[in-house]
């Protein structure tokens, strides 16, 4: 990679020779401390946003925003009796509904007869908690990049993307352009704010704040090839453990122009995406609107200038995954 | 002092904060004991067989340790100075004292009985009943605040004007702003170094106590009284460094590890150590951990990973006691013949060409004692533990899956229904509860009866990973009180459907003791039992909230009664009846106990011996 050539003023670029990083988070490892999330607001000097009780879930911080750069989504998976009448969906159990079936001697719960009650074995099977540690995804056909008139969103030698605060101006172009809903103007100076990948970390030498924090790896960092590697030898372990459902969400399971041409920041799921309040698909706002032909020669453009031609390797080996990985996904 | 749910419990216990134990789980003498001399102590304290034949050389050496040249075999070693118990000192008896009038001051260091403790309602009149009461904490908790905006100030039940509690609140240093070790629960004592100062007037633990010392010593200076001779000859010339003047932390562990007391120098072990005065040692199990004048905790070295005398053991990662073991009783690993029960695990076993005890791990036998070694008739200490015989310190050698002395209950476990119970015992159906749990009767402490159908649902408590114990860590701190901002109970629907209680909307918690608000989580996770063919409803409570700071909430622990397990005297209330209802409590205040006078104890019966009884403690 040279970077000898003028820099074009999307790209910030402070280190040669840098590598594309990125986060791989194993939503299979996340216990739901939120230490990333406290600890992102730590180093990036974030304010509370207040504390607000939400009902019906562990989450009170509610969403990605201008002050809150990691969030832990709390998904609540309660599974009826397993294989008993009425339990197609995880959630559906009913439990007024079992208390008047239930109530007479010899058809409460264990008595199998065919109500779901708390005490028969499928109930208590499998509910749990899906955790999923949300982040800005630094696309590789970012959004928020492509609407920012000011150039106040740059993309780094790193290849993530962050906001130049002294040069934002707040016209918000941005929030909608994001197909992740992560952008966000803060209320105090409308300015936009969201994950830099611990920019100022990085060109440290040190990891960002929330995988530093985190207690399992369930966020893991690093240069992006090394962790689309590390993720897909993960997905195999958790199939071969009967995980079947297990799929990266990303990171080449999918065709590049259905998640923004591929996330730097992505994730390893078990649910349907919606589950955890991602979209099936996510595009750039300029995809959406131009041919998919002019996207790849503007991506070509402003990718040559970096001088970064991995990428494309990268993206192009990742098509030949996605074709075969699709044939797993389940939604 | 209290210091549960902490980072060094196992700390705690070994150099201990516990009332009936002196470091090292040497037992504490007690004032009832029939012979106060030294002798007499050590006699019925250790064990003429096993390892607790050495008895005496620890005790002397403690003493040694803590009264230097003052302790000779002449005056025991000053043992006649030590403070006996006189009954049961935990944590509820000692406030049901202050409550009543009997205890003048009381230091509080990370703890916040205010909100942390049961029946919190009563605890805070007994801070309130103190003459004086120091808080050592890193924010300003409810236990220090209690006499201006406690619930039962607000309501009017106490007035603030009439609380004579003065209150010291100190602040602490964190355990990134001082120096010092954790000791975890497989024994490792692990050191870690100071990062940074500790802001203002923070200061470490040992800084506040040691400094506390010197003054309290300089006030008894010259005093001739008989009394006062255990302050003036407690060693406590620990040096110290800095602008703050902080305490050497070595040097303490230097203490604990024992020296000789000719020369200062460090004994290499508790092998070293002797009955006659001529050592002294703060805690003879840590013995070894400043061995060759090193401090053994700091050390860092994982050893090779790959090796099974390294990765598996990693010997000089840290120090474990004793004798950085890593194992306790390892000699078990191996048959009674010596070799081990399983070549893939084999950790310590019985080398016959060497004749000696050897593995990856410090074996914990005698290392020439043969396997095949009989204890004769008659045999004493070490010599009556047979070589296939790996619990040393049990008399018999032997381990116990069930404990034939020593227990206040037992020796066989059996099922009772908590104190408070809406249902009675399926299992025996003549005894609901523990016979021997503590119970404190008194009107200010009043029980629910079993099946009282005025509590017909079960509560228990419960922690969040967002916040730490009573809240006095992480209620302060914006970034973690956001994630966790407001006390709520978790119901089921069934419940909740049946009261009008609303997912979100406001419910309250009602016990004999008080009556507490909270929002309702409406979840299908809680799920009503189905005992005896009655469905028995349960509530989940965090207890993390209190009446200060910058999120508030009602308190758990205003709904608990003070009981205690017959062993260790834990409050046997983590499962208790209450009632619930939709809405908002009625009064300001969320304790029943205005009008409820204090020091009115009803008729003593048999559960009042026992809480005033200390047990008996052998060591273990």
């Amino acid at each position: 990679m040279s970077t000898t050539t003028a820099a074009p003023t999307e790209l910030a670029v402070h280190q040669v020779d840098a590598r594309r990083m990125g986060f791989f988070t194993d939503t299979t490892t996340c216990i739901g401390c939120k230490a990333c999330e406290v600890a992102c607001k730590q180093w990036n000097d974030l304010p509370s946003d207040g504390a607000q009780f939400e009902t019906g879930s562990y989450d009170h911080t509610g969403s990605l925003g201008a002050s809150t750069w990691r969030h832990v989504r709390f998904v609540e998976m309660l599974d009826p009796a397993a294989g008993g009448p009425g339990s197609g969906h995880p959630g559906d159990l009913d439990l007024v509904q079992w208390a008047a079936d239930g109530d007479g001697e010899g058809s409460g719960p264990g008595a199998g007869a065919g109500v779901g009650g708390p005490a028969s074995t499928g109930v208590l099977g499998d509910n749990r908690w899906l955790f999923m540690s949300d982040v800005c995804k630094h696309c590789t056909n970012a959004g928020c990049l492509d609407a920012c008139p000011t150039g106040a969103l740059v993309r780094t030698e790193f290849e993530t993307v962050i906001v130049q605060q002294d040069v934002c101006n707040g016209c918000g172009y941005c929030v909608p352009a994001c197909p992740f809903g992560v952008i966000d103007r803060a209320p105090t100076d409308g300015r936009a704010a969201k994950c830099t990948l611990c920019y100022d970390r990085m060109e440290d030498g040190l990891e960002p704040a929330c995988a530093k924090s985190c207690p399992t790896d369930s966020i893991q960092f690093g240069p992006y090839e090394e962790l689309v590697d590390i993720a897909q030898r993960r997905v195999a372990t958790l199939h071969e453990r009967g995980e079947t459902g297990a799929y990266l969400y990303g990171a080449g399971d999918e065709p590049g122009e259905e998640l923004a041409g591929g996330l730097g920041a992505f994730f390893l799921l078990t649910q349907p995406p919606e589950r955890y309040g991602l979209p099936a698909q996510a595009q750039s706002p300029v995809q959406e609107n131009v041919a998919p032909a002019t996207v790849a020669a503007i991506s070509a453009g402003l990718l040559a200038a970096a001088g970064v031609a991995l990428a494309f390797v990268s993206a192009a080996h990742g098509q030949g995954r996605a074709a075969r990985l699709r044939r797993r996904r389940r939604w | 002092m209290a210091l549960r749910g902490h980072a060094s419990i196992q700390g705690s216990t070994d150099i201990p904060t516990l009332f009936d134990m002196l470091p090292g789980y040497l037992r504490m003498p007690a004032a009832e004991d029939d012979l106060q001399s030294l002798e007499a102590y050590n006699a019925a304290a250790g064990n003429p067989k096993g390892w607790w034949v050495n008895y005496p050389k620890y005790s002397i050496s403690l003493l040694k340790a803590w009264f230097g040249e003052a302790a000779t075999a002449d005056n025991d070693f000053g043992f006649g100075h030590l403070p006996k118990i006189s009954g049961n000192h935990v944590h509820f008896a000692t406030m049901l004292r202050a409550l009543d009038g009997g205890l003048d001051g009381l230091f509080l260091m990370g703890q916040n009985p205010a909100v942390g403790s049961q029946h919190a309602g009563l605890q805070r009149r007994a801070l309130a009943s103190l003459k004086w009461l120091v808080v050592r904490d890193l924010a300003e908790i409810e236990s220090a605040t209690f006499w201006r905006d406690s619930p039962e100030v607000t309501s009017g039940e106490l007035n603030t004007q009439d609380i004579q509690t003065e209150v010291f609140l100190m602040p602490a240093a964190s355990h990134v702003e001082k120096e010092g070790s954790f000791t975890n629960t497989q024994r490792l004592v692990q050191w870690r170094d100071k990062a940074l100062e500790p802001p203002g007037d923070a200061r470490s633990e040992l800084w506040f106590m040691h400094h506390l010392g010197k003054r309290v010593r300089a006030h008894y200076a010259g005093s001739d009284r008989e009394r006062d001779w255990p302050i003036l000859n407690l060693t406590w010339d620990l040096p110290e460094h800095g602008e703050r003047a902080e305490p050497d932390a070595e040097a303490v562990v230097k203490e604990v590890n024992g020296y000789v007391v000719a020369t200062g120098e460090p004994v290499s072990g508790f092998a070293a150590l002797a009955d006659d005065g001529s050592t002294a040692c703060g805690c003879w199990i840590y013995s070894g951990i400043y061995a060759d004048g090193v401090n053994q905790a700091r050390r860092r070295e994982p050893g090779d990973i790959a090796d099974p005398a390294g990765g598996w053991v990693s010997p000089e990662w840290a120090w474990a006691w004793p004798a950085n073991r890593r194992i306790l009783y390892n000699r078990a690993s191996a048959d009674p013949d010596g070799n081990p029960w399983s070549e893939r695990k084999r950790f310590v076993w019985w080398d016959e060409e060497a004749g000696a005890w050897t593995g990856y791990d410090v074996p914990d036998f005698p290392l020439d004692k043969r396997p095949d070694y009989e204890a004769p008739d008659g045999a004493l200490g070490m010599d009556a533990i047979a070589g296939s015989e790996p619990f040393s310190l049990n008399q018999d050698g032997r381990g116990s899956l069930f404990a034939p002395s020593g227990l206040a209950d037992g020796p066989m476990p059996a099922h009772y229904e908590p104190i408070e119970s809406p249902v009675a015992n399926l299992l025996y159906p003549n005894m609901d509860t523990n016979p021997v749990a503590l119970r404190w009767r008194r009107p200010d402490n009043p029980y629910h009866e079993t099946e009282d159908p005025r509590y017909p649902i079960v509560a228990t408590s419960f922690r969040l990973t967002e916040h730490h114990t009573a809240g006095g860590m992480s209620r302060k701190l914006p970034w973690l009180a956001e994630l966790q901002p407001e006390m709520f109970v978790e119901i089921d629907p069934v419940l909740a459907t049946d009261r009008g209680i609303v997912d979100g909307g406001w419910m309250v918690v009602m016990t004999a003791r008080g009556e507490i608000e909270a929002r309702a989580r409406v979840t299908d996770r809680i799920r009503p039992l189905r005992v005896d063919r009655r469905r028995v409803h349960q509530v989940a409570l965090p207890w993390h909230w209190g009446y200060s700071g910058p999120v508030r909430g009602d308190t758990t622990n205003d709904l608990g009664v003070l009981s205690g397990d017959p062993n260790v005297f834990i409050q046997e209330s983590k499962a208790f009846s209450c009632n619930v209802r939709a809405g908002r409590r009625t009064g300001a205040s969320t304790a029943r106990l205005a009008g409820v006078h204090a020091g009115q104890h009803i008729a003593v019966d048999e559960d009042d011996v026992l809480a005033e009884n200390p047990k008996e403690t052998p060591p273990t």
